[in-house]
């Protein structure tokens, strides 16, 4: 039989293939870079929350450089950064690319990004002085401040009134009462779906803010090394309260996050009662084609509560950043779309639109002024943020709190365990070259 | 993942006896090898270099500065260190072994069992069977690993919806990645489902060999289906079975695409097979030479588990 003695040559060649395509089993094509079209990398949200701000920032920017054509391309977050590596090794890719401020640091210390003149963008002497410390590295500008967010609690106003719950929380343990509260209401035998507070086991934004309100946080610094501090008596009492809060209230999925399924979505379904989400979440909640807009005038917001009265819990301050890529050929063609597209009018689109914080504190009022910004804006006054390290990204795609999180809600019994270990591994991490 | 089994006859001219070939004019010893010549040029350009550069990245330090410079620097075996010094790496491949062992072990026996199906059954159920095979078979997996992600989904899946409905209420809102054995349970079904269809048609194609004289003979001297199937039809088999089996070894040992989208491109740490951790050390936390490193241990871990069947196979070659 041919067969036999064709089955070992088969079988090299499998082996083969499957050496060769071991590492490159998802290597994005690189986007090509045309002489007289500019390549900007946006993240999703621009297109659904602001496309009107991307719009105008190209029409502005091809009057003062006709015959230059600029190509939009929505990224997700999923895979941005792998993608933008790609093309990094192929020495081609986007001219402008949107960063996650806990992401930037890693590629501005690698020198990934061009550094950049802040005079030659709007509003840069009132940025918002943690996106600009995100974009900054060695006391040079390498990404402009786009937006930041804050978290606020977002919930159901009717069913706060059928529960009997008058005024907003205050304190961490109104807010448990108030979620003790519409559980006996609306959740257990009438409904097993429901959720006083959805709260997803991987949503690691909102549950390290309970870490940071016991005083406790991910890292510190100590003799110039990093150490990881999730195991420490503060930290392990904010884990514990936050595993309380999803645990008892929440029927979320324990190894779900924030956008798997999208939790506005969840929430517009009508089994929950609250969320712990973005300013733009709301409107999003609302949308008539994903969400449901009956809910229109039956939402509101408000600052997530601390555990001492008279504060807020810290929010985690997210938000993107806007670079230059080091390997960009246009690179003053790129600033000048970037300059275009933060301008004052279309910070203002965003932050009505979208319902963001502008880059610039000149347009706080904005915010201030609008019932359904306010209270994002309010809690912004107690924020936190990520240990600042150009490592941090790397802490992020390992996955160490998610796989924390989701391990501490299936055996909380555990739960100093599983935050020793994430400890050492974010230590390892941080102090990695 | 299938579509390597279109391989080019690379073995032909050893099996021209050497008495003939002496015989023939030199002019015409030539043209075998220049007919090999394209494929020859395709396998080294779109695996032989790949597969260089692979093992050179694997003895540098290649991170995101050295990507933007596109210089690594040599560190000889520093990262075969790294990775052998590190407690993970062993987790990790004993996962993928008794992954493979698992998903193996039932695509083949699975596998076996629908074509004696197909071959007792009319043309035209075995029509429609091969049919659903080729479909299961032709769908790319991005497509059904997405299909089967929303069948098991928490909130609005099915498979949780049908056990709920029918009085299991463990299962109403049932979260089947928590528990990393159920977790796997979901991935081996999906795995397998979709590595079936070729082991069954193979097979299938296989047992038509079977001489029908030589079975009713059997069952006159009064063999039953299981020693027939046991005394014929795999020792007959037995190449074909052997072949499956490692090509399905090497598929199997190197799921990535499955897990990777059913855990939403974030697989935690106990999701981890040897293909993901290469990955994620190479792409997410931009340690390409540690990657490459990794994926070439797998590669030999890979060889370590094929070997046998290489062996087995060469000296049934030499039999014959």
């Amino acid at each position: 039989m041919r067969l036999r003695l064709f089955a070992p040559a088969v079988l090299v060649v499998a082996i083969a293939i499957a050496a060769a395509t071991a590492t490159g089993a998802s290597q994005a094509s690189p986007a090509k870079a045309q002489a007289d079209a500019l390549t900007v990398w946006l993240m999703g949200d621009a297109q659904a929350n602001w496309p009107e701000a991307v719009a105008a920032a190209t029409q502005s920017f091809k009057s003062r450089h006709p015959g230059v054509d600029v190509n939009v391309q929505y990224q997700s977050w999923g895979d941005y950064k792998t993608k933008f590596e790609a093309t990094l090794s192929a020495g081609s890719g986007p001219d402008v690319i949107e960063f996650g401020n806990t992401d930037v640091p890693k590629y501005s210390a690698a020198g990934a990004l061009s550094p950049l003149n802040r005079s030659d963008f709007p509003n840069s002497g009132t940025w918002l002085s943690g996106l600009t410390k995100a974009g900054s590295y060695n006391g040079r500008l390498f990404a402009v401040p786009y937006y930041a967010g804050a978290r606020g609690v977002i919930y159901r106003t009717d069913q706060y009134k059928a529960a009997g719950i008058t005024k907003v929380p205050k304190t961490l343990a109104e807010f448990n009462a108030a979620n003790a509260k519409l559980m006996k209401r609306f959740g257990g035998a009438k409904n097993r779906n429901y959720s006083a507070v959805y709260f997803p086991g991987r949503y690691w934004y909102a549950a390290m803010s309970f870490v940071y309100d016991y005083g406790g946080q991910i890292a510190k610094t100590k003799g110039g090394k990093w150490v990881g501090t999730l195991h420490e008596p503060k930290a392990l009492s904010g884990l514990t309260a936050w595993r309380n809060v999803a645990r008892s209230y929440s029927r979320a999925n324990k190894t779900g996050d924030e956008a798997h399924p999208q939790q506005a979505l969840v929430f517009a379904k009508g089994s929950v009662g609250s969320f712990v989400g973005n300013g733009w979440e709301w409107p999003y909640a609302l949308d008539p084609k994903v969400g449901n807009p009956a809910l229109a005038g039956k939402i509101g917001a408000y600052p997530m509560p601390s555990h001492t009265p008279g504060k807020y819990m810290p929010t985690f301050l997210g938000g993107s950043n806007l670079a230059v890529p080091i390997t960009s050929k246009q690179k003053a063609l790129a600033a000048d779309w970037i300059a275009a597209f933060t301008n004052t009018q279309n910070m203002t689109r965003m932050a009505t639109g979208g319902g963001v914080i502008p880059n610039t504190t000149s347009l706080a009022r904005i915010n201030a002024s609008k019932p359904t910004l306010a209270p994002f804006a309010e809690a912004a006054k107690y924020s936190w943020f990520v240990p600042s390290t150009p490592n941090w990204a790397n802490v992020e795609s390992a996955n160490v709190l998610q796989t924390m999180l989701s391990g501490i809600l299936r055996n909380p019994a555990k739960t100093k365990e599983l935050a020793t270990a994430a400890s050492e591994r974010i230590t390892e991490i941080l102090n990695a070259r | 993942m299938k579509d390597e089994t279109a391989v080019p006859l690379a073995v032909e001219p050893a099996l021209v006896p050497a008495r003939r070939r002496r015989r023939v004019r030199p002019g015409r010893a030539v043209s075998p090898y220049l007919l090999l010549l394209p494929a020859l040029a395709v396998i080294v350009a779109v695996l032989g270099y790949p597969l260089y550069r692979l093992v050179a990245l694997s003895f540098q330090e290649y991170g995101l500065a050295e990507l933007i410079a596109r210089e690594g620097r040599w560190i000889g075996l520093d990262n075969y260190e790294t990775i052998l010094g590190d407690r993970r790496f062993w987790t990790v491949l004993g996962r993928t072994v008794a992954f493979t062992a698992v998903t193996v072990g039932l695509t083949m026996v699975l596998g076996t069992l629908i074509a004696l199906l197909l071959a007792r059954l009319g043309t035209f159920m075995r029509l429609l069977i091969t049919t659903g095979l080729v479909l299961v078979w032709s769908m790319p997996p991005v497509v059904s690993v997405n299909i089967w992600s929303w069948m098991v989904d928490y909130e609005f899946g099915v498979l949780n919806w049908g056990l709920a409905e029918l009085g299991l209420d463990y299962f109403a809102r049932h979260d089947w990645f928590v528990n990393p054995i159920e977790g796997f349970a979901v991935i081996t079904a999906i795995v397998v489902w979709g590595a079936i269809p070729f082991v069954a048609i193979t097979i299938f194609a296989g047992l038509t060999q079977v001489s029908g004289e030589m079975v009713e003979a059997a069952s006159i001297d009064g063999a039953g289906a299981f020693r027939i199937f046991r005394d014929i039809t795999l020792p007959i088999l037995k190449p074909i079975f052997v072949i499956l089996a490692s090509l399905s070894v090497i598929w199997n040992f190197q799921v990535f695409s499955q897990i990777w989208i059913i855990r939403n491109a974030r697989p935690e740490e106990h999701y981890f097979l040897l293909s993901i951790y290469s990955f994620v050390e190479s792409f997410n936390a931009s340690r390409y030479g540690l990657g490459s490193a990794i994926a070439l241990v797998m590669v030999l871990a890979m060889l370590c588990v094929t070997f046998v069947y290489i062996r087995q196979m060469v000296r049934i070659g030499e039999i014959d």
